[in-house]
Formats: structure tokens, C-alpha cells, sequence
């Protein structure tokens, strides 16, 4: 198999690619400046391929490669559900199912000071906000949002966490709204948080109605939505049926 | 005159063993692949990166460490010596400075054992690298060819043809990239990168002809294996709706 010479780079945008692939040319953007996102790294002139997945551009000029996988990149501004681990004089340790251990600061959440620290047990599940991810360097995390609000952050209780991929939390998360949230929520009421590191909890008034969200949820990663759709409608007339 | 010869299952020389792979295939582990070439299956799962590094090693750059698990029986040194290999090669398709001062273990179980065992290995541990989603520098292909007494060279053998041989080794090279660049940027020299070679492990005794031979038919059925690898990859990249 020969390489293609000289294919455009239009044809790689939307396309699935595999490490080792170039999909850019530095020599043909002089003045210009490209901001590269995950799974893409610069050879000399050339932008090649990390991670296989497929390779997505934004105007007017970010590329990334979109993948699914179990673990979890650190990136600032993420909003992710966290497990303690561990507390210290300074701060909390907290895993977020990524390379390195993560530090929650005690003072930060809304209103925080010496005399007011939250106590966390290990085994606690927070919804966090990341604020530093820099490479070779444990993250940072705040229960509070960029102007010093708690805005939902902070300890998840009751309900159920389960872990997905990176791929079906994105998903959960894109606007509008993904079918099977918006399927389920209408048959049923129920709470969720759902994590960019690959985890979602889920709450609702019985066990029943939180282990048929969850699992509804889990099954939806590999449908389209007309599927997904299909599959709510079939879950509650079995449901009813009984 | 030339004889044709036909290996004991009905293939020419020329063909590869029936090749399956899955990726995902192990709930808990963080990922997992199974690759199988005929009778010979290999499942590589991988934990990682997971923070710090053994000691001695460099605190700049991720850590690979392989644990290699026979069929049946205790590790012993052919395993030692295939956890060795299978560490070099991956240390080499790996970029190792985007995760520094972390470990990243990959399991090697043998589930069967028919020959060409390193080769699957590795082609397993890749396809599971990609399924853990740690930045690889391009793939890695990896082909076992054997050499017979009359000097003939014989691709991908099972355990019966690898009784018959005199010598074999075991590739891997990188795979075939697409890429925007022309073709001459891709050389290094006069050679098309992906005609590069990442490992090579002989056992027994052949000529060096024999060996350039067998280097000429891993690269073309390397070019085979690279291609089944990408569309195994590609039908499993999820479509957005």
C-alpha cells in the first residue's frame, strides 16, 4: 500500500484516522496559527496523528481527533466527578480517573476559610470543576466556577455513579440535548451529573426508576437516535406491561 | 524447476493465517485487545498511565512494563525474554513525553499457543494501546517468516511447518501511514519510512540472503496486515448521528 501523495487535508477532516497518519502540511499555513486539540502532535512541519479516532475541525482554525476511551485527559475547564481519596493539611486528593492524582484546595468552595473546611470521607463523590492540567503535574480542581460561585458544585449525595467512556459522556452532554435523556425524561423524573472523565450519577425517588435510567443509559453508547429512542419506548411498555 | 509448495492447512507460502481482532474485550481493565492468527491467540490488556515510576527509570518520560502470562506453567526465561522484546518495541511506538513519571503495565495472557507467538503478541499489545488511548507514534506490525532447507521462505508458520524450518524470525515494522505530505518527505534516505524495521529476533541459522528475503516478504505482507489493523480500527470509531 503506497502512501497517497499529496491528498488535500479536507480529506482527512470527518475521516477516521489511525497513529502515524499526517493530516497537515505546516508549509502550506505560513502566517497563519492552528490550534491543535487532543490526539494531534507536531513533527517538525508536519501535524500527525496521536490517537486513532476521527479527526474534527472548527473554523476557523482548531483541529482535534474526537476518540472514546475508558481514561481520562486532564483539561482545564472540564467539569468532571471526583472520588476521594485522600485529605491533606492542604488539600483534597482526588481521583478523576486520569494519569495523576488531583488536588482539590480546601478553600476552595464559596464562602471557604480556615475555620469552615468541608470533611470529606475518602470514597466521597464531587463534582468538580478542573482548574490546572498541565503536563507532569498532578491537576487542580475548585468546587466553585470562575467567578467564585458554588454553581451545583460539590458533594453528590445519594443516587447511583456508574462509569462510562469518554465518548457517552460527551454525548450525554452535547446540545441539544441527546435523545435519551430527552426520551427518558419524559416517562420519568430523575437527576443527573455527568462527568467528562467517563463517570454519571444518577438520582431519582425509587431504586427502580434509578436502576432503568442507568442502564438505559449504559445500552445507548452504540445507538443513533432514532434507536435510542426506540429503545426508552420498548423499556417502558415491557415496564408497564408487567 | 520450481515445486509449489503448500503448507500443511492449504496455504501458499505467500498467505497469512486467518486474522481476528477485538478490541474492549476485558470489562474492568482500562484496555484490552484480542488478536488471533489461526490457532494462536493472545490477549493483551493494559492498566495505565497510572502515576509514578519504578525506580531507576527516568522521570521524564512514561514507563512501559510487560508481564508476560504462558498458557499454562510458571514464567520462567522465555518469558523474561519475551517481556524484554515486547518492552523495547513498545518503548519505541509510544511517545513517552506526553505522560511523564508514569507507568503504564501491559498483561500478555496466551490463551493459545500455535507458533508466531511474539508476533501476536505484539500485534495484540498495539491494538490495545490504541484501545487505552495512550499517544502512539504510528503502529506496530509485527510477522513472523520462516526459512526451510531448499532456502524458501515461508510467512506466518504454524507449529507442524515451524518443526520443518531451519530458521525463523520474527519482524515488526511500522505500519503504512496516509498522509497530505508528498511522498519524498516521508523518506529517510532512499527508503519510504514505513519500510523501516522496529524489531527483528532470529532463532537458528540462516544465510544473510535468507535473511534479506524474509525481510522482503514481512515488508509486503506487513503491508496486508496494516491495512486488515486500519479497518479494524476504523469500524470501531463511533459514528456520530
Amino acid at each position: 500500500m503506497e502512501d497517497k501523495a499529496s491528498t488535500s487535508p479536507a480529506s482527512f477532516i470527518n475521516q477516521a484516522v489511525v497513529p502515524g497518519d499526517v493530516v497537515l502540511d505546516l508549509t502550506n499555513f505560513s502566517n497563519q496559527t492552528i490550534k491543535l486539540g487532543g490526539g494531534l502532535y507536531q513533527d517538525s512541519d508536519a501535524i500527525s496523528v496521536m490517537k486513532a479516532g476521527k479527526l474534527k475541525f472548527s473554523k476557523p482554525n482548531k483541529y482535534w481527533v474526537e476518540s472514546s476511551q475508558k481514561r481520562y485527559v486532564p483539561c482545564v475547564e472540564d467539569h468532571v466527578l471526583g472520588i476521594v481519596v485522600d485529605s491533606r493539611s492542604d488539600n483534597f486528593l482526588v481521583d478523576i480517573k486520569g494519569p495523576a492524582l488531583a488536588f482539590l484546595p480546601v478553600l476552595a468552595f464559596e464562602g471557604g476559610t480556615r475555620r469552615n473546611i468541608p470533611r470529606f470521607e475518602a470514597g466521597t463523590l464531587l463534582y468538580v470543576r478542573v482548574v490546572k492540567a498541565n503536563v507532569g503535574m498532578n491537576p487542580e480542581l475548585s468546587c466553585m466556577d470562575a467567578s467564585g460561585k458554588a454553581a451545583e458544585f460539590g458533594p453528590l449525595k445519594d443516587g447511583y455513579m456508574f462509569e462510562s467512556s469518554t465518548g457517552l459522556s460527551r454525548m450525554l452532554l452535547s446540545s441539544p440535548t441527546c435523545s435519551i435523556l430527552e426520551a427518558l425524561g419524559k416517562k420519568v423524573s430523575f437527576e443527573i451529573a455527568v462527568g467528562l472523565n467517563g463517570r454519571v450519577w444518577v438520582n431519582a425517588e425509587s431504586p427502580s426508576n434509578i436502576i432503568l435510567v442507568s442502564n438505559a443509559i449504559m445500552r445507548s453508547e452504540s445507538l443513533s437516535r432514532v434507536q435510542q429512542q426506540i429503545m426508552v419506548d420498548k423499556l417502558f411498555q415491557r415496564i408497564q406491561g408487567s | 524447476m520450481e515445486t509449489l509448495l503448500f503448507l500443511v492447512d492449504g496455504r501458499t507460502p505467500n498467505q497469512l493465517r486467518p486474522l481476528t481482532c477485538s478490541r474492549n474485550v476485558l470489562n474492568r481493565i482500562h484496555g484490552s485487545a484480542s488478536w488471533s492468527q489461526g490457532d494462536t491467540k493472545v490477549v493483551a490488556a493494559i492498566y495505565g498511565p497510572k502515576s509514578g515510576t519504578k525506580k531507576g527509570e527516568n522521570l521524564e518520560k512514561a514507563c512501559i512494563e510487560v508481564i508476560w502470562k504462558p498458557k499454562t506453567g510458571q514464567s520462567g526465561k522465555p518469558e523474561k525474554e519475551y517481556e524484554m522484546i515486547l518492552r523495547r518495541t513498545l518503548q519505541s511506538i509510544c511517545l513517552l513525553n506526553i505522560h511523564p513519571n508514569t507507568t503504564t503495565s501491559v498483561i500478555v495472557r496466551v490463551v493459545n499457543d500455535d507458533d508466531a507467538l511474539l508476533p501476536c503478541a505484539i500485534n495484540a499489545s498495539c491494538a490495545a494501546l490504541v484501545d487505552v488511548g495512550i499517544p502512539l507514534n504510528h503502529l506496530a506490525v509485527a510477522i513472523c517468516c520462516g526459512v526451510v532447507e531448499s532456502g524458501f521462505v515461508i510467512l506466518d508458520p504454524s507449529k507442524i511447518e515451524e518443526q520443518k524450518m531451519k530458521a525463523f524470525v520474527h519482524l515488526v515494522f511500522p505500519n503504512s501511514v496516509l498522509s497530505v505530505l508528498p511522498e519524498e518527505s516521508l523518506h529517510v534516505g532512499d527508503e519510504a519510512k514505513e519500510h523501516g524495521l522496529i524489531s527483528s529476533v532470529t532463532h537458528g541459522r540462516m544465510s544473510v540472503d535468507d535473511y534479506l528475503h524474509c525481510l522482503e516478504r514481512g515488508r509486503a505482507a506487513s503491508a496486508k496486515l496494516s491495512a486488515f489493523l486500519r479497518k479494524n480500527l476504523q469500524s470501531q470509531v463511533p459514528s456520530n448521528t
